[in-house]
């Protein structure tokens, strides 16, 4: 046992070009540390890492009686602004249309008991998310990961998020065709793609197989595609009806129609020409309008439409736009079991229970999709391997999370249901209920998110015991309604979608803040999303049980045989809705009702003192910030190399972080440089070089010439001396693209 | 021998006659009242919706304590996170001593007094390391190292838990982390044993 890292053991398990960001990103951290980076542009890179904040890493914290000074060591060293480095975050984890192997649960589990608190948590965009993680730990944890196909760049910040697409896509019974390949495609494409990388705010897309039901959800992303196929030339093509625009947040927006038909041959030039477009135009400076789905309502749909189709004639060619084509027809998915039929087994009344809500009966006959019933979308590190285990006896591979914040295993051979069910209830996740009033989905709200105003999930967890309590009794008309919740105006919870919605918010009561929902009504899952609930007043957190079954009763009293609650609520209109929570708007007194002035599964009085600054925006910082990054941690990890007595190693490092340096700069004026070193090269010399832009006004072109020199005549033996000069040249190369990008003036650097 | 990533020690309710979610208030408390003064205390995080699962947990920077129900037992988990020491035995005696002071803490507590009881004739040990302390039973490394550890850890523990305390390798999952199970019929109590760890009052 010595010095060997994860790094070491997992080299030949790791993609190369994985394990080089993260060995990036590891170099980012060391120079953060040493203060040799800006904190904007730190903040925004581990974002795009997936390495978020979380609540109290400002170092305060409420403690019911006073706000109090967490006492962290090294206060003076952050991780971005106004956040503390030793500070526990949260890590998100993408999961492209939510696939996960038993592999990657198994690793998945181990690393969420070493470096987290072995809890994982299923978001509402099929990820996955650690909480209390050091980010120390980070590098290793993805290192771990990488090894097994995962990869958490661009979970977070701005940038394109986890591509979703619907947990039924490829059984369902109402698709038009499987989306999974396209969208795995597309996520492909666009990761780490180059016009991706200068965006003012987040990017979410999600793929549909169907109009009518909700699993893709595309309404509400910033891009959403539904499954179409059109008959061209006579003969049935496959595309994409397309969507721009849509989002929830504070001020909720239906997606527009981009596209009616989109062939799956424009697919990926399309989203690049929408990206280029989001790029350029999309607001940067005021980040509560930089979505797209602003851009998109300041220019009309025709108008962005217009200048989509121009910029797509612009794009320079790329084979990978139809390359993914000739990998559909091997896209399969292969059962574990063949097909067979529930005939006769004898079924307990708690399997019938659940048969009834978890299970869904495949297009293809003899299969079903089972839902595993998450409580707060959770499992610990145990469960996890252990589902793994059920996974690779029932399903193989076909494991996907959902946007419900649940787990499906798919291609269950049906005669397997009653062992299955046996086998999930033994390890804790046989609840029946997937789908109905108790599967509630909250978000992290005040547990840990520095934006949390109310506490969703202790209101979710409440909520769900209540219910489940009773829930034998309950009519079906309410047992098929969604409850959803967020802490705060956000809307991660994805409120506005659900029948009975709520988010967090705050209302004074004599010299106290009491905790209070939003009440929001009547908004459409189905239909991907097909359409947003009303807000019609806020109650007090504690009365929110009381008021969810005064509405629910009332549903039932009055509700028109076969009446939705969306048209019950539409039919009694706003007026009638508020007049139903009316009473609970009284505010007690705090020596009343003590209790009213704290939150759901939080003792402590209720104060708004630890909301912090969130990271959902991620840093707006210029282009070219964020991509020189990498070439100084580059150059750094050269110099380590050099130490580690391998000169060619650091040889090559530090070119290629001239290189990185030289794109950086170039890209600038010409975003479509590639990545070949010839012509980022040719490029540098003409636009800078040859222009004199580069020159130091005491140097002049000596330290351009470092590059040119290096990339004209590579030395084949670099020695110590050799590499330990050219670490010094890049390090000076690194420097004068600096000030010459300063000088020039290249993207300007917006501040938040 | 190597310092672990994490290192865990669980000791067992002998007596609970209170729901998980009381620790709620309690724990707020500890982090209010600074109670454990060489540790930083951060928040309480509630996962009492997970059957058999860590229930409550005060997250603090150096450790963690766990109300923990995994496999149905009902425990004190201390999970020492940050600082467990340069070697195998610093961090044992760290993690020993610390956890050891939340059972004390834990029983003495106003709220929680005579309303539960842990018991330090047994106790579950987690090396949470598995690039230096893999759980595999096939390598014959892992396995020199896996004994070397219960050799060291049953070395250790005899000293404080008294001569016919055991130690025993648990033959668990090899995904889970090294685990060993403490047996010591003649444990001296908690104040005692936080005595010889030099860390008493
Ligand atoms: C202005 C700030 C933010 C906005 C507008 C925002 C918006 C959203 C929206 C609309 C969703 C719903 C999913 C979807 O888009 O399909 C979402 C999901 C989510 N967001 Fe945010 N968000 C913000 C900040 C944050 C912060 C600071 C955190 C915590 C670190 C956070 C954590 C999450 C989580 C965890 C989910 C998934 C919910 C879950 O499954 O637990 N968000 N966000
Ligand atoms: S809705 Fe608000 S409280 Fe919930 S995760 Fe989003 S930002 Fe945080």
């Amino acid at each position: 046992m010595s010095n060997i890292g994860w790094k070491d053991v997992l080299t030949d398990d790791m993609p190369v070009d994985l394990a080089h960001e993260i060995d990036i990103f590891e170099g980012q951290m060391e120079l953060m540390g040493q203060g040799k980076l800006d904190e904007k542009v730190f903040a925004e890179t581990r974002l795009r890492r997936g390495v978020y904040g979380q609540r109290y890493d400002n170092g305060q914290r409420h403690d019911g009686f006073e706000s109090r000074e967490l006492e962290f060591e090294e206060l003076d060293r952050i991780k971005g602004p106004d956040t503390l480095w030793h500070a526990p975050g949260m890590q998100r984890i993408k999961v492209p249309g939510g696939g996960l192997s038993p592999e990657q649960l198994d690793v998945l589990a181990q690393v969420a008991d070493e470096y987290s608190d072995g809890i994982l948590h299923i978001t509402t965009r099929q990820d996955i998310q650690l909480h209390f993680v050091h980010i120390e730990d980070t590098p290793d944890m993805m290192r771990r990961l990488a090894a097994v196909g995962i990869t958490t760049r661009e979970a977070c910040g701005n940038s394109v998020r986890n591509v979703t697409c619907c947990h039924l896509s490829g059984v369902c019974r109402t698709e038009v065709f499987d989306a999974t390949p396209y969208s795995e495609a597309f996520a492909q494409f666009l990761l780490g793609h180059d016009d991706v990388q200068d965006f003012g705010r987040k990017f979410k897309p999600a793929f549909s197989g169907c109009e009518s039901e909700a699993c893709g959800l595309v309404m509400m992303h910033d891009i959403g595609y539904l499954a179409q196929v059109k008959e061209v030339d006579g003969k049935l093509k496959r595309g994409f009806k397309v969507f721009v625009g849509g989002g929830l947040g504070t001020v909720p927006h239906q997606a527009k129609v981009l596209s009616e038909f989109t062939s799956e041959e424009e697919m990926l030039p399309l989203v690049q020409a929408v990206a280029r477009v989001f790029a350029r135009l999309g607001e940067k400076r005021n980040r509560n309008r930089a979505r797209i789905k602003f851009l998109v309502a300041k220019l009309g749909i025709d108008e962005f439409r217009r200048l989509v189709e121009e910029e797509r004639k612009t794009l320079p060619h790329d084979d990978r736009w139809t390359a993914y084509l000739d990998t559909l027809p091997q896209y399969e998915e292969k059962p574990a079991k063949p097909p067979t039929f529930l005939n006769g087994q004898v079924r307990s009344t708690e399997f019938n229970q659940w048969f009834e809500t978890n299970v869904y009966s495949q297009r293809q006959e003899g299969y079903s999709v089972v839902t595993v019933n998450l409580p707060l979308g959770d499992l610990t590190s145990k469960q996890t391997w252990e589902l793994a285990d059920v996974a690779r006896k029932y399903v193989g591979d076909n494991v996907r999370a959902t946007v419900e914040q649940n787990i499906v295993l798919r291609w269950v051979s049906d005669s397997d249901l009653p062992s299955l069910y046996e086998d999930l209830k033994a390890i804790g996740l046989g609840d029946p209920g997937a789908g109905t009033i108790v599967d509630i989905t909250a978000c992290p709200g005040t547990d840990t998110c520095k934006l949390g105003i109310a506490s969703s999930r202790g209101l979710a967890g409440e909520l769900r015991t209540r219910l489940t309590a009773k829930s034998a009794s309950l009519p079906d008309a309410i047992k098929d309604l969604k409850i959803k919740i967020s802490g705060c105006f956000n809307s991660c919870g994805q409120h506005h979608v659900s029948d009975i919605g709520f988010f967090g918010n705050s209302r004074r009561s004599g010299n106290f803040k009491m905790p209070h929902f939003q009440v929001v009504l009547g908004g459409r899952w189905r239909d991907n999303a097909g359409s947003y609930g009303l807000a019609v007043g806020a109650v007090p957190s504690k009365t929110v049980p009381e008021v969810v079954d005064i509405i629910t009763n009332r549903y039932i009293d009055e509700r028109a045989k076969g009446e939705t609650f969306q048209d019950w609520i539409g039919r009694i209109g706003k007026k009638e809705a508020r007049g139903m929570i009316q009473p609970f708007m009284q505010l007690p007194a705090f020596e009343q009702e003590p209790d009213y002035f704290s939150d759901w599964g939080d003792p402590r009085v209720f104060s708004l003192g630890d909301i912090g600054i969130g990271e959902c925006a991620g840093e707006v910082v210029s282009l070219f910030s964020m991509e020189i990054s990498p070439a100084e941690s580059e150059a750094f990890e050269a110099q380590i190399a050099l130490d580690e007595n391998d000169p060619a190693r650091a040889d090559a490092l530090a070119y290629s972080s001239m290189l990185k340096a030289a794109r950086a700069l170039v890209r600038t004026q010409f975003l479509d440089v590639g990545d070949s070193p010839d012509r980022i090269v040719e490029e540098f010399k003409t636009r800078f070089f040859d222009t004199e832009l580069f020159f130091d006004q005491y140097a002049k072109g000596k330290f351009g010439q470092y590059l040119l020199d290096r990339h004209q005549n590579p030395n084949p033996n670099p020695d110590n001396d050799s590499a330990h000069r050219l670490i010094e040249e890049a390090l000076l190369f690194i420097e004068a693209t600096h000030a010459c990008e300063s000088k020039v003036g290249g993207n300007v650097l917006v501040e938040i | 021998m190597i310092t672990p990533h994490r290192l865990s020690v669980k000791f067992y309710f002998e007596e609970l006659s209170v729901d998980a979610e009381a620790f709620i208030p309690v724990f707020h408390r500890w982090i209010r009242e600074n109670v454990v003064p060489n540790e930083l205390l951060l928040d309480v995080a509630d996962y009492k919706h997970i059957l058999d699962g860590p229930a409550i947990l005060l997250v603090g920077h150096e450790a963690d304590y766990v109300i923990d129900f995994t496999d149905g037992k009902p425990g004190l988990l201390y999970v020492r996170k940050q600082d467990l020491g340069a070697d195998l035995s610093n961090a044992l005696d760290t993690t020993l001593s610390q956890a050891l002071n939340g059972v004390k803490l834990t029983e003495s507590d106003v709220e929680l007094q005579g309303k539960l009881k842990l018991r330090t004739d047994g106790a579950t040990i987690v090396l949470l390391d598995r690039l230096n302390y893999p759980n595999a039973a096939s390598n014959g490394d892992s396995v020199d190292t896996a004994a070397s550890a219960e050799a060291h850890l049953s070395d250790s523990l005899a000293a404080l838990f008294g001569s016919d305390a055991t130690v025993a390798r648990v033959d668990n999952d090899a995904r889970e982390p090294l685990t060993f199970e403490l047996r010591a019929p003649s444990a001296p109590d908690v104040d005692t044993l936080l005595s010889q760890l030099g860390t008493g009052n």
